[in-house]
């Protein structure tokens, strides 16, 4: 297998892959914005395959060259220059958004179609060039190697995600896009404030470079463990980690079904991943392992908060909002797993692959699982003409094929095997027993239970028969369909594959040499 | 006092005021200025840190100045964004504060 | 075909049963096939038996995860009866569902169950086994609610709740196993053999049978048994009784550590058995609907059984695992037999009863020990086990206590005929009952050498018939007392320690309300953002502190 990538130097891999994947999306949305009308959606439908392609070939060649793909824009090296950087963690991110957005663009053709001979509408435009920004920004988030610019990608996503909220235009969903930008604006602000600390204390935002000189041996600055400590803040305020979450219920409910499957699976975790880069990537360990019993801490608490808030919504799509903020609550519990004392004894993360693993593996089933519940949400709303969960009785009957990907994806994210949510549960799990944390598992199983609480209460009536069979107001197109279902079906499969080919999330960590999975 | 101090202490000032502002005042409109008044100071901040030239060991550090505009640029246009939305609520409201909706 | 192929088609046939389902025309028929489901795993486990060594396991990865499926003796035994109480209650499904309306939807959770059930009897790794439980405790969801009265749901709702609750006690069992095992395999023999040195030992054991205890209705975990039963269709009761609660069994017989010698914890799960023993039999007594007495009669047998491994547990004795497997076989297949009969008996008029009243009481006697019955050579079977002391006389009260529920039972079950003067049960619902009676009075003979009992020779001295029938004739005449003076005890609702819950629902509705409150304060603008700035200034806190 090597000898087949060694004829081709690792340089000259990365160059054209990481600019593709950075332009591609950019290149899109100006040729869309110009073109106009219909020629949006097939311009997306046209770049999305090509996306998802460039997204598998980075994955690939991160994973058989076994290291970081690096390119400096212009060949200016840092700190003059940028640098774009992919390891094994951006390629499993940009992969996983391109199969979201794929899903989600052949979803949304429905909602989003330009009728041939009808005038052209705001709302189409405006969400598939939405969507390429997003998908733009995302990108950009996960191949930045500089704090800065990683700030200005953040941004843009912003800006990209906050329109989609309000695509609806009723005031509830502009009073929710200005809560949630008003707020990711704060959190950004403090997030600028600690570049402009790093800046100052250390000279340079790249994060190898600051991440060398942080680790140089001198004692660390006061003002830079305040930067990472706002920059932090800045981005739990954008990721909506509890009790941060103002702004995330009414968004995520608000906006059309595509847009809050973009949101909900994609967009939170942009931040997040910027907070994995600062504490992984750039701080040293030690400092990280008391600020990461709080950020777990606060991670337990939007487990079952968001799991008990869950149990009490009357609408679906409000339901699946406080789903979302309990599962990024998990996300958080993955810190104090890998960043613990009895784990990596080394400083470095070959300690606690298992951790790490399933906090990532986390991530991307609960991204495939919730973008097909949103998904299957609207299409149910769309069918009834509402989204109470009440008013769901007998829905298995009339749409069956919804109410079974709704399943499944419930299945992901409540940790059933075989899914993809199980395998993460069982190396968080793993992970949390032997590095004697025991008190995390305790959330993780009891976060199960509320989520399987909620879901029984959306599934239950759906698979009952009584009472008088729904009418739908509109019929399901079979496709969509089909979309939220294989969605649903890739985080299921997730959990198949085995866990020793996510050596791919490991690639580019410190010193990582084995997975040692179980 | 040199002037560096002087400026760090004004950016503080208004890195202060904004956060108050936007914090505290109910009307959207107050928040967007108040955003624009942290926005400010926290540039402040990263003038003073240029021209005290830091730990890059260069007066004068050219990178911040950069870093200032690129950032002046995003908060133009997040102020931009705002205020079109805040006039659609109006518009379709006739209020400007959010607290009201839960 | 290969055998480790054959295992594969036992389990595979009911998947691929399934994935038909997804064709509307065929779902809508599938209740006429149901019949053929498990007939698969039936031949796989009469091979094994005949056959003399053990069955080739079918192992993925034999080198690290050793994920896979395998075949031993208890397995193969609980295989074959379970494999054969699912065609027969299959076949009774059909007559007994048809007409009514969402056959296609119990069809389909049927399968699901059916697919769990066989598997947790072949699966050889953690992560196999806790699939295939999973899929057993979920699925029969279905079969619980699937009449959709309010009764239904409510038993749907308490089923389900509990059977979460025990796939987060086996969850965390079999994390702290795989963490606590040396090497990267996850085959159950070498996890469970790295146990009795777990740092985690006692809590692991804690675990493993709280989780399988609630599955087989060990005292307090068997609220479920006595509501999910009585409100499931009959097919449906008798394979939840007889199959799904050896899922159970089949977990304590794998997972508990038998050569270790644990003491503390043997006799510890020799008491938990012993009351579930006899407090199932009280609170069975005063009950009034003949499943609901079956359900507690379960509770019974399995807390016997329990006992028994208890005993082998402490002392380290594998023989109490044969005897314990053989007992519980005979209960899956006489139990699932009288759940059928009570079907049968509901759609008989009063005069004809007698052809299905005799059969079923031998049966019921049975669990008392009654003599030539399959009963009598379970308990012989466990005999030795149970020993001749204290736990030896207990184990006798139990068939006293047994024969004394049963009797009750089979009062109560003949006090609820067809209404209609000359009605008669359906040839489709007579002759499944049929064949799991006869299965259940006849097979246990057949299978005596696997319980590890002596030629029949031995099972019939006029000693040993003697000590089968006086506990029987005992507990006859504590009947009798009983329907005379029965109606003076106390009335105890279905799932009795559930009562004590009763003020939970409004506990919650508090603690939701309150917690909806805070959500509300907590989604203010001022709030949160200066618990923006405080978490700020703690993560900075939390980092100084780590500088000192």
């Amino acid at each position: 297998m090597d000898s087949l990538f060694t004829l081709t130097p690792p340089a000259a891999w990365g160059a054209p892959l990481l600019v593709t994947a950075l332009m591609l999306p950019v290149a899109a949305l100006m040729l869309a914005f110009v073109l106009g009308g219909r020629h949006a959606e097939r311009v997306v439908l046209a770049t999305l395959p090509i996306g998802l392609g460039v997204a598998v070939a980075i994955a690939a060649a991160v994973l058989h060259q076994g290291a970081t793909l690096h390119y400096d824009l212009g060949g200016w090296a840092p700190p003059l220059g940028v640098s774009l950087h992919a390891d094994g963690l951006s390629a499993t991110l940009l992969l996983t958004t391109a199969v979201v957005l794929c899903a989600v663009g052949l979803y949304a053709r429905a909602d989003f179609r330009v009728p041939s001979g009808a005038r052209e509408a705001r709302a189409p435009l405006a969400f598939w060039t939405l969507l390429l920004a997003v998908w733009a920004g995302l990108n950009a988030v996960f191949l930045g190697q500089d704090l800065f610019n990683l700030y200005v990608a953040l941004e843009l996503l912003t800006f990209a995600a906050v329109p989609l909220v309000c695509l609806r235009g009723s005031p509830q969903t502009i009073a929710a896009a200005l809560r949630y930008l008003l707020f990711a604006l704060l959190g950004s602000v403090l997030y600028l404030l600690g570049g402009a600390l790093f800046y100052g204390a250390y000279g340079t935002l790249d994060i190898a470079l600051l991440s060398a000189r942080l680790a140089s041996g001198d004692p660390i600055a006061p003002a830079a463990l305040a930067a990472a400590a706002l920059m932090t803040a800045g981005l739990l305020a954008k990721t909506a980690l509890f009790p941060l979450h103002l702004w995330l219920p009414p968004a995520h409910a608000g906006a059309p079904a595509a847009g809050s499957a973009v949101l909900s699976a994609l967009v939170v975790k942009a931040s997040f991943f910027l907070i994995l880069r600062l504490w992984f990537d750039v701080m040293p360990d030690p400092l990280t392992h008391l600020a990461a019993q709080v950020l777990a801490t606060l991670g337990a608490a939007a487990i079952l908060f968001g799991g008990i808030l869950a149990l009490r919504q009357a609408r679906l799509k409000m339901l699946i909002a406080y789903s979302t903020l309990a599962q990024i609550g998990y996300l958080f519990l993955v810190f104090p797993l890998v960043a613990s004392p009895a784990a990596a004894p080394a400083l470095d993360l070959v300690q606690a692959p298992g951790a790490w693993t399933g906090g990532v593996l986390q991530l991307v089933s609960h991204a495939f699982a919730k973008a097909a519940m949103f998904m299957a949400a609207g299409l149910i709303a769309g069918a009834l003409g509402h989204d109470q969960v009440r008013g769901l009785g007998g829905l298995g009957r009339v749409l069956p094929m919804t109410v079974f990907a709704f399943a499944l994806a419930g299945l992901s994210l409540m940790g059933l095997p075989p899914s993809g949510g199980f395998a993460a549960k069982w190396l968080l799990l793993s992970a949390a027993i032997e590095t004697g944390q025991w008190w995390w598992t305790l959330v993780m199983l009891a976060g199960g239970l509320l989520t399987g609480g909620y879901l029984f209460r959306v599934l239950a009536p759906a698979l009952s028969t009584r009472g008088p069979p729904l009418t739908l107001v509109k019929p399901v197109e079979r496709s969509r369909e089909l979309v939220v279902l294989g969605l649903a079906l890739c985080s299921v499969v997730l959990g198949l594959v085995p866990l020793s080919s996510f050596g791919l999330v490991q690639i580019g960590r410190l010193g990582a040499t084995g997975i040692g999975l179980p | 006092m040199s002037s560096v101090t002087l400026f760090g202490l004004c950016g503080a000032a208004l890195v202060g005021l904004g956060l108050f502002g936007l914090i505290v005042q109910p009307g959207v409109l107050r928040k967007i200025l108040a955003f624009n008044l942290l926005g400010s100071g926290v540039l402040l901040l990263f003038g003073v840190i240029a021209r005290r030239g830091a730990a890059a060991g260069i007066g004068s550090d050219p990178v911040p100045q950069a870093l200032i505009i690129t950032a002046l640029v995003v908060a133009f246009a997040a102020t931009v964004l705002a205020v079109a939305l805040l006039r659609r609520l109006v518009q379709e409201t006739g209020r400007d504060s959010l607290d009201t909706d839960g | 075909m290969t055998q480790s192929g054959l295992l594969v088609a036992a389990l595979g046939t009911p998947v691929l049963t399934l994935l038909a389902c997804l064709w509307r025309p065929v779902r809508e028929r599938m209740l006429g096939l149901l019949v053929l489901a498990p007939l698969p795993a039936l031949v796989v486990a009469v091979m094994a038996l005949l056959g003399t060594g053990e069955t080739a396991p079918m192992i993925l990865d034999p080198g690290r995860l050793q994920i896979g499926l395998a075949l031993d003796r208890p397995g193969t035994l609980l295989l074959g009866v379970a494999a054969l109480l699912w065609s027969a209650a299959g076949a009774y499904a059909s007559t007994y569902l048809r007409g009514k309306p969402n056959g296609g939807r119990f069809a389909v959770f049927w399968l699901l169950t059916l697919t769990g059930s066989l598997g947790v009897f072949v699966a050889a790794d953690l992560l196999s086994f806790y699939l295939t439980f999973a899929l057993v405790s979920l699925a029969a969801w279905g079969l619980v609610a699937h009449d959709g009265t309010v009764r239904a749901r409510r038993a749907g709702v308490v089923y389900l709740l509990l059977a979460v609750l025990g796939e987060v006690f086996l969850l965390l069992a079999f994390v702290l196993l795989a963490v606590a095992s040396p090497g990267d395999s996850l085959a159950i023999g070498a996890v469970v053999a790295a146990l009795p040195g777990s740092p985690w030992c006692g809590l692991t054991l804690g675990l493993l049978i709280a989780g399988f205890g609630l599955k087989a209705g060990l005292v307090p975990l068997h609220v479920w048994l006595p509501i999910a039963h009585p409100a499931a269709p009959m097919p449906a009761s008798a394979v939840l009784s007889g199959v799904i609660v050896k899922a159970g069994i089949i977990g304590l017989i794998r997972f508990l550590p038998w050569d270790a010698g644990l003491v503390d914890w043997g006799q510890a799960l020799t008491a938990i058995g012993l009351c579930t023993a006899f407090y199932a039999v009280l609170i069975g007594i005063t009950q009034a609907n003949p499943k609901t007495v079956l359900a507690y009669s379960t509770a019974s047998q399995m807390g016997l059984v329990a006992a028994v491994f208890g005993l082998g547990l402490a002392a380290g004795d594998g023989t109490a695992v044969t005897a314990g497997t053989f007992y519980a076989a005979h209960h899956l297949l006489a139990k699932g037999a009288l759940f059928l009969a009570v079907g049968v008996v509901a759609a008989t008029d009063a005069r004809r009863l007698w052809p299905v009243l005799v059969p079923a009481g031998l049966l019921a006697l049975g669990f008392g020990g009654l003599p030539l019955t399959g009963g009598f050579l379970a308990k012989l079977a466990v005999k030795p086990v149970l020993g001749y002391g204290l736990v030896g006389w207990l184990g006798t009260l139990s068939a006293i206590g047994s024969t004394l529920l049963m009797s009750h039972f089979l009062h109560r079950v003949a006090a609820n005929p067809a209404p209609e003067p000359g009605a008669a049960a359906a040839p489709g619902l007579v002759w499944p009952w049929w064949v799991m009676c006869l299965a259940a009075l006849g097979l246990p003979w057949v299978l005596a050498p696997l319980g590890g009992l002596g030629p029949w020779s031995h099972a019939l001295g006029w000693a040993t018939l003697w000590g089968g029938l006086w506990p029987v004739l005992i507990g006859g005449l504590l009947a009798l007392g009983l329907r005379r003076w029965g109606a003076h005890l106390p009335k105890v609702p279905e799932g009795d320690l559930l009562v004590l819950l009763r003020n939970a629902g409004r506990v919650a509705a508090a603690v939701g309300d309150a917690i909806e409150h805070a959500d509300g304060w907590l989604r203010r603008w001022p709030v949160a953002g200066v618990l923006l700035l405080v978490l700020a200034l703690v993560l900075w806190g939390a980092m100084l502190a780590s500088t000192r």
